[in-house]
């Protein structure tokens, strides 16, 4: 299957993407079958999908957009090179291994022997250009949809987003029972969703 | 142990729990294996870390009033935000500004909060036509105050006036007068409203 062009800037390129781009499978076993060579289309396509998804798992777990910068490089580096040289074993389960790299490079971070050296040393590789699809929030919309939320979820979500403080600590700070501040945070979510996407109630 | 389909995204109640740490570890290892291998979940997540980074823009802005609780104030000033602080009682008028370098400003608004089941909070804006009700502010009661962040920008471009805020405490007998507020605002030398 041909993939499309990588730099799909529109919704709806974006959409026709996602059908027909290959499976992660496709994916493992076209960057594979490639080497020595490089199927640099596959591999900028592999990059595109999981650099957010590495990005995510780094910043729930690290708190750190630096940290988490720096573990997608390393875990999409050591992807790669794996693909490369045929050590995955099981193409169709490419998200499993890439999620259990992320694990294993974050547990090596937190014991002091981050591997962020060696893997690059090791490899000693770059990755292909890829660009990620990134929506930028309105800033002057959401202060409008932010200000038109009742209080009590103007309060509960200011305090919780601020530095991503679970439903305990801001009912502490509230008077709220925790379960409370969980349904007040999750509506008023909807709300703002809703009025920042501009989709209706 | 539920393990999440793609026919089954995952609850967005349950994004948000994975997101700011409130998920068992089993729960949370299941979910982690879903959004690796989901992009539709993954999409709604990433949605979700944008808004909450858009609201963290926002308040490090100043741009929203809002409640808010002591220990929120302590985390802002801990991050260097310039806070001008206001304490008033029931009753209490204050002469009050906003600073060039101030991120922020907060009044405490002392209150009998014991026993009160419902707050609302009155502003009377001599810019606007009519009254601005909050109902049901979120409170501790044992404080006995509520903090409220003003709205940064709001501020800077008022001009000299004289405002107030009233706290009401609501029940099925209707509502009771907590206190009354006033501050008489004059805009720092050289700024925008002044």
């Amino acid at each position: 299957m041909n993939l499309l062009p990588l730099r799909a800037a529109s919704p709806y390129a974006r959409r026709l993407h996602m059908v027909d781009a290959p499976d992660d499978g496709e994916l493992a076993r076209r960057i594979s079958a490639a080497a020595p060579g490089r199927d640099a289309a596959a591999e900028a396509e592999l990059c595109r999908r999981f650099a957010p998804r590495i990005r995510l798992y780094g910043r729930r777990h690290l708190r750190n957009d630096a940290a988490a910068a720096d573990l997608v490089q390393d875990v999409l580096v050591l992807t790669l090179e794996k693909l490369r040289s045929g050590a995955i074993r099981e193409p169709d389960k490419l998200a499993s291994f890439i999620l259990g790299s992320s694990r294993q490079v974050v547990v090596d971070g937190r014991r002091g022997g981050w591997r962020r050296e060696r893997i690059l040393e090791t490899f000693n590789a770059s990755l292909p250009d890829f660009t990620e699809d990134a929506e930028v929030l309105d800033s002057r919309r959401l202060e409008d949809c932010l200000a038109a939320l009742a209080e009590r979820e103007r309060s509960v979500l200011v305090m919780t987003f601020y530095d991503d403080r679970p439903a305990e600590e801001v009912g502490a700070a509230l008077g709220l029972a925790p379960g409370n501040v969980r349904v007040i945070r999750h509506r008023g979510l909807e709300k703002l969703r809703r009025c920042v996407t501009g989709e209706a109630a | 142990m539920r393990r999440f389909t793609c026919e089954a995204p995952i609850p967005a109640e349950t994004l948000e729990g994975y997101w700011l740490g409130e998920l068992d570890p089993d729960a949370q290892s299941s979910l982690e294996e879903h959004l690796f291998s989901c992009a539709r979940c993954s999409s709604r997540l990433q949605a979700l870390v944008d808004l909450g980074a858009g609201i963290r823009a926002v308040t490090r802005e100043g741009g929203t009033h809002a409640v808010i609780g002591a220990s929120f104030l302590g985390k802002l000033r801990e991050d260097g935000m310039n806070i001008r602080e206001y304490r008033l009682g029931p009753g209490g008028s204050v002469a009050c500004t906003i600073a060039p370098q101030d991120d922020l400003v907060v009044s405490r608004l002392e209150a009998p909060l014991q026993g009160v089941r419902r707050l609302d909070l009155v502003f009377h804006d001599t810019r606007l036509s009519t009254p601005v009700r909050l109902e049901d502010v979120a409170f501790d009661p044992q404080s006995g105050e509520i903090l409220l962040a003003h709205n940064t920008p709001f501020l800077r471009s008022m001009g000299k006036a004289t405002n107030y805020t009233q706290l009401f405490a609501v029940d099925e007998q209707g509502e009771r007068e907590l206190g009354r507020y006033t501050f008489n605002h004059t805009p720092w030398p050289g700024s925008q409203g002044s």
